[in-house]
């Protein structure tokens, strides 16, 4: 017979190994579904590798997609570190689209040095806001918090679909409602690097956010108080340390991070407000982050393999008629394999005799 | 308005609030199965996502409504093994486990349906129709709102107090109640924890993805993206608006249908409100009761808590 034994200290290398089969057996549960549904699975994997990193070209879109998820990865890291199961992300990506969008009407004509910082500020408040939200119905009424972020979610996405149907913000095109708001003009657009238009600024701005997370997690008070929340939150009471709020600043910086991914995208990539670009956005960062250990610098690799699995997905669909979703479908095994392993990691496997 | 025009409203706002609250209800009992045996599921939404998707294929393929039934049931009761495989056997933590069934349902349902619709029309199916219970059927106002509904709604309503019957007065909800409340209990007179878990969680699971297959079958003829749309949620909701209890259950998510029926309602009768507002109306709700809800004894008191021997 055999048992599992908790491991008093962790093993690197058994870690290792541990996350290695994970990803190992998420290729390998891909490779099952695309045989499921008669793909060609080799035709798949080297289009998916020819399209994340083949060119130059795609190279910059691998980037370009890798950008919101990191920083909604990130989001997701400060929140799940201090056991905050906070899934607002999803609706903060819409919320920084939102301010975004509004922050470009209000500062319309400023330089772009003022211009850019002012309106992904006015995106990272609106996320802000939403965590606020989320902190106060934690700490004043006791709402658990991934219940109360879901819904939330779920009346951002609808305050979205009225401002843009029906609503200020939409685009109408004689008596059909297209579900958009009108192009930005062509200043609002986020400058492009190295020649190329599809390259935007903005994917910098996840690799900073991933430095400054990293070092409040490792260097400062606040970072210690995140951890100690989620690993003894008693302790931390005891040592004098108001958790409430604590709580609040984790749901802030969360929100503010997930927002800005949202404005981002729209400053970035769309140029135009609609709901198209932004949904899975959040949830690909929850993926993102807990695959990346919930630790920023994982997280970046995380969200680097996922951007490149979905530029990856742009090019393999101009080849062959493998449905978009396999996207999604692949972050999922991924993660399923990825929360087996992390259990793995911290269990011995012995063998017990039996009498 | 006349008097005849709004009794119609009336009766029909009712009868539309018995037909919304079957798939909930059925959800909901499952879930409460699942989380007295001390699993915090947070995968409702996937599970009924997969059953909803699993009864579409069944229905399109075989042509059969009660295969698709079957379908969604069976599918409900693999995700149960998913979620007790993580939970009770791997002991991940609760919340993370459902968050992770959810985006996997959520990926996987989206990837098979493309490829199940690739390069043709979706194909699409006709629904459970109505089934009036002679006599009962006739009596006003009563008649047309509990009586005159899909079959599988009898079914639902009269789960309720199956399901107290299995919980409160049967052996096996006794030990399933344990497995919530004292789970240590059990293990000490050598049964065992895991296997209970198991059975408790794919019961409930299999009830869960019943309700995702009631939401395809009675009331759509298609499958789309994000098709539960939330109810999943609704349902977590519900269950600690309803104290973990069965008829609290059904109160809570009769008073969601109701809200929904009434939002429909609203819009046919021309009611000058944004819809997007009126289909915000059960998340504004649910977010309400919870403020309200602060202390609620019910709660198993080791939910959510992965039972390991010392």
């Amino acid at each position: 017979m055999i048992r599992f034994e908790p491991r008093v200290e962790s093993d690197a290398l058994w870690t290792a190994a541990s996350f290695a089969m994970a990803i190992a057996a998420g290729l390998a549960a891909s490779a099952i579904l695309l045989a499921s549904t008669g793909a060609d699975v080799l035709q798949v994997f080297s289009a998916l590798l020819q399209g994340a990193v083949g060119s130059p070209k795609a190279v910059a879109t691998t980037l370009v997609k890798a950008t919101p998820i990191i920083l909604t990865g990130l989001a997701t890291v400060i929140a799940f570190r201090a056991q905050l199961w906070s899934i607002g992300q999803e609706g903060q990506v819409f919320a920084g689209a939102m301010g975004g969008y509004l922050g470009a009407q209000v500062l319309a004509g400023l330089p772009p040095l003022l211009f850019f910082p002012g309106v992904l500020a006015f995106g990272m408040a609106a996320g802000i806001a939403l965590g606020w939200l989320a902190a106060v119905l934690k700490n004043r009424f006791g709402v658990n918090e991934i219940i109360s972020t879901v819904m939330l979610n779920y009346l951002v996405v609808y305050l979205l679909s009225w401002l843009l149907q029906g609503g200020p913000w939409g685009e109408s095109g004689g008596t059909i409602s297209y579900h958009q708001s009108p192009m930005l003009p062509n200043e609002a657009f986020l400058p492009g690097m190295f020649g190329s238009s599809r390259l935007h600024a903005g994917v910098l701005l996840p690799f900073l956010a991933a430095a400054i997370c990293a070092l409040v997690m490792s260097r400062t008070p606040l970072g210690y108080e995140i951890r100690g929340l989620g690993y003894n939150p008693e302790a931390l009471r005891h040592k004098g340390v108001n958790i409430n709020r604590t709580v609040t600043i984790i749901m802030l910086a969360s929100g503010a991070l997930a927002a800005l991914a949202g404005a981002i995208e729209l400053f970035g990539v769309a140029h135009r407000l609609r709901a198209d670009n932004l949904i899975g956005l959040g949830y690909a960062g929850i993926i993102v982050g807990m695959i990346g250990g919930l630790r920023p610098l994982g997280t970046v690799f995380a969200g680097l393999f996922f951007g490149g699995l979905a530029s990856g997905a742009v090019y393999m669909r101009v080849l062959g008629d493998v449905p978009a979703a396999l996207v999604p479908a692949m972050q999922g095994i991924t993660l399923f394999f990825f929360l087996c392993a992390g259990v793995v990691a911290r269990y011995r496997i012995v063998r017990v005799a039996v009498q | 308005m006349s008097q005849l025009f709004q009794e119609a409203i009336i009766v029909s706002i009712l009868a539309a609030t018995v037909r919304i609250v079957t798939p909930l209800l059925f959800s909901a009992l499952g879930e409460l199965i699942t989380q007295r045996a001390g699993i915090w599921n947070m995968g409702v939404e996937g599970t009924m996502l997969t059953g909803a998707f699993a009864a579409y294929l069944a229905a399109t393929a075989t042509g059969s409504l009660w295969l698709a039934v079957l379908a969604a049931v069976l599918a409900g009761a693999l995700m149960g093994a998913v979620i007790a495989f993580m939970t009770s056997l791997m002991r991940v933590d609760h919340f993370i486990a459902g968050l992770g069934l959810n985006l996997l349902a959520g990926g996987l349902t989206l990837y098979w349906f493309q490829s199940y619709i690739q390069g043709r029309a979706q194909p699409t199916f006709s629904g459970f129709q109505n089934v009036a219970i002679p006599l009962l059927s006739d009596i006003p106002l009563l008649g047309p709102v509990l009586f005159s509904q899909r079959a599988l709604t009898y079914v639902a309503l009269l789960a309720v107090p199956a399901v107290w019957f299995l919980l409160y007065r049967t052996r096996y909800g006794l030990e399933l109640r344990c497995l919530g409340e004292n789970p240590k209990a059990l293990d000490v007179k050598g049964l065992s924890v895991t296997a209970r878990q198991f059975a408790a969680v794919m019961l409930g699971s299999a009830m869960t993805g019943l309700g995702g297959g009631f939401l395809m079958l009675g009331f759509s003829d298609r499958f789309l993206a994000d098709f539960t749309a939330g109810r999943g949620w609704i349902v977590v909701v519900a269950l600690i608006a309803g104290n973990w209890r069965p008829r609290g259950v059904l109160i809570a998510v009769t008073a969601f249908a109701f809200l929904e029926s009434l939002a429909t309602h609203l819009q046919v009768i021309g009611a000058q409100v944004p819809h997007q507002l009126l289909l915000a109306l059960p998340y504004l709700a649910s977010i309400a009761l919870l403020m309200g809800l602060r202390f609620r004894t019910g709660q198993p008191a080791r939910l959510g808590v992965p039972y390991a021997r010392e």
